[in-house]
């Protein structure tokens, strides 16, 4: 019995084990395999870190990733997600340790430090023989471009610009602003949408976070000011008091802006604007997709920075890069996923689904994004769009945060005069001009 | 005639018995040493080296040896002189309050009553909640405009306009501290309550038919027999607090402008922000000495404490 039953199992198992031989054998002549693609003897994936890991993201960036690990056999690419507050400290430690992923997803305020830790590839040389090449905004390609080399692909941008709730204007019977509007025009429509007492403010003032310094410097542009001029610091020029006094009279003398400016980050001027609090504030298409599902499309819109008194304007110009790491084991995969991820069909998806807007101009020039009034204000800032000018040094960066943030905060809070926050300011940014 | 064989000299031992048995003790402590020292005192030997450089990442060609160069700019640094000062009043306002706030909650836990089992676990709550989490929450009940403290306070008419708790320059350090004694409390309470169930009950039967009331006993059975839980609960607690950085960070990132900056979000803004490990290493490095210093002389007061007791 028991002689009768081992051998039936070891026939059983001889089969099995013959059945799957004739599989594999079969497989391996199958050009689109059922399980996976067939990868080369030995191919390195590609480790790639993403940030900001909100569900929308990770579906849309499995679903790339999986089309296009299926649309070639010769590696795999291996997404880590990180969250976005860590994603630069990670990448650090990673770069540090002398084993950083092969690919990563980064802003490129942060490209510059990167470079100057010469954790970056020079991709130039393949950049510029890239079938898209001169399909790429130029000031897109200057955000990526430093000391001459391209190190990153600029997958999305984002240009800033105001949005503002159209019900409110019509319920208080006010005129549309236009995209010429201006700063007083701005005012006057923040002091018709103030009713502290119904805990309704005009304007959702960024206190909290890089963009704290980014916004009031965009209203300085306005002015005639600019952060740094013939190579020298000009950031406390007397154009850029003046501008910066104006804004944050907004808060401290037309009490326009909500109580708790002073430490309001991102997820408060959305929120707040989301859940009808503030009627205006300053951001990047980055939050349309938010506030169609808070609010409505059909409630709110956007336009460019208003002009200033010098009869002009600038909208700093950011991208989401994609950036290969020199110490990567796989740079060449690396390069093959980057530049998939800007052809056509990825690149709409990706910057439709996400409200960004596209680095290519065939795809920008596209319905989902010329015509949608959510992103219209931002499509007619390109004009004025220019390249961050603290992106100029690495170190300027974490001194922002470090230093400029906590000295506007206190410049909000009227703890500071205007002059004294940018004077202070400079000298920290003059320390680090190497 | 018979033949008495001698016993012969027995060799004497290479190394004595009580050594093998120094040795064999010893040797059981070498895995555990082995491991304090890879994650303890190597990293502490690292990070004083590091801030004897000049260490900023993204500049890699200025890497050198600048001697105590960061010690001296810590010194002139005004922002680390305030941020010691927000650490102290951080500790000694959560832990002083916490300590008070757990001390009453043990005794309450202590009596008998229905229900007790449910809320003394009720009360591990806050502790069990991870800091970040709280430090989520904490935010969103103080946020000023949709927050639900601000509503409360104004539905009941003790308010008559909204506070920006964490966006004022005076209210943000209270607020947060509020916060951390919230989580606290039940840290103190189990640990006392745990010594106060230890206590024989018989020291209150013999003081209360001596005449001793309630503040007596409390004085002279309670506080004494407490006292080894509560000199090292507050050292450990002190210590967690100087170094715990999830909660401010989270609330308020040490701002607005630099109120609720203690020097453990300090330092992680130098070495990650600022990518500026020399001086971030300084700074843990001075961090470790204060500590070390309020360690010792805390552990010698209360040890002078428990002698007079």
């Amino acid at each position: 019995m028991y002689e009768r039953g081992s051998l039936s199992r070891r026939r059983l198992l001889h089969t099995l084990a013959g059945t799957g031989i004739v599989a594999a054998a079969d497989l391996g002549w199958w050009d689109a395999p059922l399980i996976a693609p067939r990868r080369a003897w030995g191919a390195e994936p590609v480790r790639f870190q993403w940030s900001v890991p909100e569900p929308t993201r990770i579906a849309l960036m499995n679903s790339l990733v999986e089309r296009f690990n299926q649309s070639q056999k010769d590696f795999v690419v291996q997404i880590e997600y990180v969250p976005q507050a860590q994603a630069r400290q990670k990448l650090i430690s990673a770069i540090s340790a002398g084993s950083p992923p092969d690919l990563c997803q980064v802003w490129d305020n942060w490209v510059g430090q990167f470079q100057g830790m010469g954790a970056v590839e020079d991709i130039s040389a393949l950049a510029k023989a890239w079938k898209h090449y001169g399909d790429v905004e130029a000031t897109a390609w200057q955000t990526v471009t430093i000391d001459n080399k391209i190190v990153s692909l600029p997958l999305a941008l984002t240009l800033d610009g105001i949005f503002y709730r159209t019900d409110r204007l019509k319920e208080l019977g006010l005129k549309e602003p236009t995209p010429e509007w201006t700063w007083d025009e701005f005012l006057a429509i923040a002091k018709a949408f103030t009713k502290a007492d119904r805990n309704q403010y005009g304007y959702g003032m960024r206190g909290g976070g890089t963009w704290a310094v980014l916004y009031p410097t965009e209203f300085a542009y306005a002015n005639g000011a600019t952060v740094l001029r013939d190579g020298k610091l000009a950031i406390n020029s007397r154009e850029a008091v003046d501008a910066l006094a104006w804004y944050l009279d907004l808060a401290l003398k037309h009490k326009v802006t909500p109580p708790s400016a002073a430490t309001d980050g991102f997820v408060e001027i959305v929120e707040t604007f989301g859940r009808g609090v503030t009627s205006m504030y300053q951001h990047n298409s980055g939050s349309v997709g938010q506030q169609k599902k808070n609010i409505g499309a059909e409630k709110f819109a956007t336009l460019p920075v208003p002009i200033g008194p010098a009869k002009t304007r600038a909208s700093f110009w950011f991208s989401e890069t994609l950036t290969v790491l020199s110490r990567g084991r796989n740079k060449q995969g690396a390069w093959q996923f980057m530049s998939f991820m800007l052809d056509d069909e990825p690149s709409l998806m990706y910057c439709k689904t996400l409200g960004l807007l596209p680095a290519r101009k065939s795809i920008i020039s596209q319905p989902e994004f010329s015509k949608d009034p959510a992103l219209v204000g931002f499509v007619q800032s390109f004009p004025i769009g220019i390249v961050s000018p603290y992106l100029a040094y690495p170190g300027w960066g974490g001194k922002i945060d470090s230093d400029g943030v906590p000295l506007m905060q206190q410049a909000i809070l009227g703890k500071l005069s205007p002059k004294e926050c940018l004077d202070r300011f400079a000298e920290v940014l003059k320390k680090e001009m190497t | 005639m018979t033949t008495v064989a001698l016993a012969g000299h027995r060799p004497r031992p290479l190394v004595s018995w009580r050594v093998r048995k120094l040795v064999v003790g010893y040797s059981y402590l070498v895995p555990a040493a082995l491991c304090m020292l890879a994650t303890v005192v190597v990293p502490i030997g690292m990070a004083i080296k590091m801030s004897l450089y000049h260490d900023v990442l993204y500049k890699p060609q200025d890497y050198r040896f600048i001697g105590l160069g960061n010690y001296v700019r810590l010194v002139q640094d005004p922002v680390f002189w305030l941020t010691l000062w927000n650490s102290v009043v951080w500790v000694f306002g959560s832990v002083l309050l916490q300590f008070l706030a757990g001390f009453a909650a043990a005794l309450l836990l202590q009596q008998a009553f229905r229900g007790r089992a449910l809320v003394r676990t009720l009360t591990l709550l806050p502790w069990i909640i991870p800091g970040v989490v709280v430090g989520l929450i904490w935010e969103w009940l103080y946020q000023p405009n949709y927050g639900v403290i601000n509503d409360l306070l104004l539905k009941a008419g003790w308010m008559h306009d909204r506070v920006a708790w964490l966006s004022s320059a005076d209210l943000a350090m209270p607020a947060v501290i509020f916060t951390n004694i919230w989580r606290g409390i039940p840290f103190f309470a189990i640990m006392l309550l745990a010594g106060l169930q230890a206590i024989p009950g018989e020291l209150y039967e013999a003081a209360h038919v001596d005449g001793a009331g309630v503040l007596g006993r409390f004085w002279h059975i309670t506080l004494p027999l407490l006292r080894p839980i509560i000199v090292v609960a507050t050292a450990t607690r002190i210590i967690w607090t100087f170094n715990y950085a999830d909660l401010i960070f989270v609330m308020t990132g040490g701002g607005p402008a630099n109120a609720t900056q203690i020097t453990s979000t300090y330092t992680l803004m130098q070495a990650y922000s600022n990518l500026d490990f020399g001086y971030a290493g300084a700074l843990s490095v001075v961090l470790l000495l204060v500590m070390l210093a309020f360690t010792a002389a805390y552990l010698r007061v209360t040890r002078g404490v428990e002698e007079v007791g």
